[in-house]
């Protein structure tokens, strides 16, 4: 299931997308549909300034659109990207304001199940790095103490 | 003891395409889960599966994209089309306008896939005889006229969902053998994974010998 969060956008579709953004964005005419198509490409690139780029588009959509079909877009779409850049704790937030409107969607619980466990295996290493600070800290203390 | 769990010698590329509503999700769900979902929500953009088959002796992994059917996703869902080793087209016998719009998303496979994909129709719902609204003949036809394979399947009881899989990955190992699937073409949809011997296979082995010491 984890190729949710794995899968990388070609870039001659991320190109084909923005080019089609930019042309509605210089006559100030971006319709829904290509602002959504491009945000989607670029929540699945390999660079995370892509993603964040993606994510305020979807954002600005959430705003903007008040249909109830767009918003399950971009909220899924919201918490794709977001742990996409590893900001799982937003990720979460995102999931569970989808699952409060629609409890049952197994999509979306798919992806919660993918977050936790990503969220998990790396906290654990970063439990490991920081220990390893501490134990580094220890050391040079011992060191000066006992220069003392 | 535990065995290696993930020992395949292939993974298989699918994608699941057809108008909303079809069931797509309900299969896939089918497939991977033994489950159906009765109220099944439409899909955002596209849904990822997988599950683990046998053919002809090779484990081959299925890597499964199950896309959105509705419109406003058809530009992006694309994307997805491309390497892809085998392609689900699923329509709704008792709804005729999911099978008339077959030759458009036949189209869109024929020209964004290789031709060695295989492509799989399937009639969904046909535990509803009573609603049908597209014939098994003409359908038949069409996939005959169009070199599909065909059959129609139920998601919700699970008749015939794993035999269009199962049927897609037999012809796609086929055409492997036959030399008529490039391996090496980045886009066949077919990664061949060197067999490495499952860790399992040694301890195997090693009771293999003792039993052969003590006699």
């Amino acid at each position: 299931m984890e190729e949710t969060l794995d899968e990388v956008v070609s870039l001659d579709d991320l190109q084909k997308f923005e080019r089609a953004y930019n042309e509605q964005l210089f006559t100030d005419s971006v319709t829904k549909e290509t602002q959504f198509n491009y945000a989607w490409c670029l929540v699945r690139s390999k660079y995370p300034a892509d993603i964040r780029k993606g994510l305020i588009l979807l954002e600005e959509l959430f705003k903007r659109d008040q249909s109830e079909e767009g918003k399950r877009d971009y909220l899924y779409y919201l918490a794709v990207g977001n742990a996409r850049i590893k900001d799982y704790a937003k990720a979460l937030q995102f999931v569970r304001a989808f699952l409060h409107i629609e409890p049952g969607n197994s999509q979306v619980q798919n992806l919660e199940t993918i977050v936790k466990k990503r969220m998990e295996r790396e906290g654990l290493v970063g439990i490991a790095v920081a220990s390893g600070f501490i134990i580094a800290i220890g050391a040079v203390l011992g060191l000066i103490l006992a220069k003392r | 003891m535990a065995s290696a769990p993930y020992s395949y010698s292939y993974i298989f590329k699918y994608i699941i395409i057809g108008d909303m509503g079809v069931g797509k999700s309900c299969i896939l769900h089918q497939f991977t889960d033994k489950k159906f979902m009765s109220d099944c929500p439409h899909t955002i953009g596209v849904e990822f599966g997988t599950r683990i088959i046998e053919v002809s002796g090779q484990k081959i992994k299925l890597q499964i994209w199950d896309t959105a059917g509705q419109e406003r996703f058809r530009a992006v869902t694309r994307s997805y089309y491309r390497g892809a080793a085998g392609a689900l087209m699923v329509y709704d016998i008792t709804r005729r306008s999911t099978y008339n719009h077959l030759s458009s998303w036949l189209t869109d496979t024929r020209n964004l896939t290789n031709p060695s994909t295989g492509i799989f129709l399937i009639g969904n719902k046909r535990d509803v005889e009573d609603q049908r609204d597209v014939t098994y003949e003409e359908a038949k036809d069409f996939a005959e006229e169009n070199g599909l394979m065909f059959v129609e399947a139920s998601a919700k009881t699970g008749e015939k969902v794993e035999e269009a899989f199962l049927e897609t990955a037999k012809k796609i190992y086929q055409s492997i053998q036959d030399g008529k699937l490039d391996l090496n073409a980045a886009e066949s949809g077919v990664q061949h994974k060197p067999s490495q011997k499952p860790r399992g296979a040694i301890s195997n082995d090693q009771q293999a010998n003792k039993d052969s010491c003590s006699c």
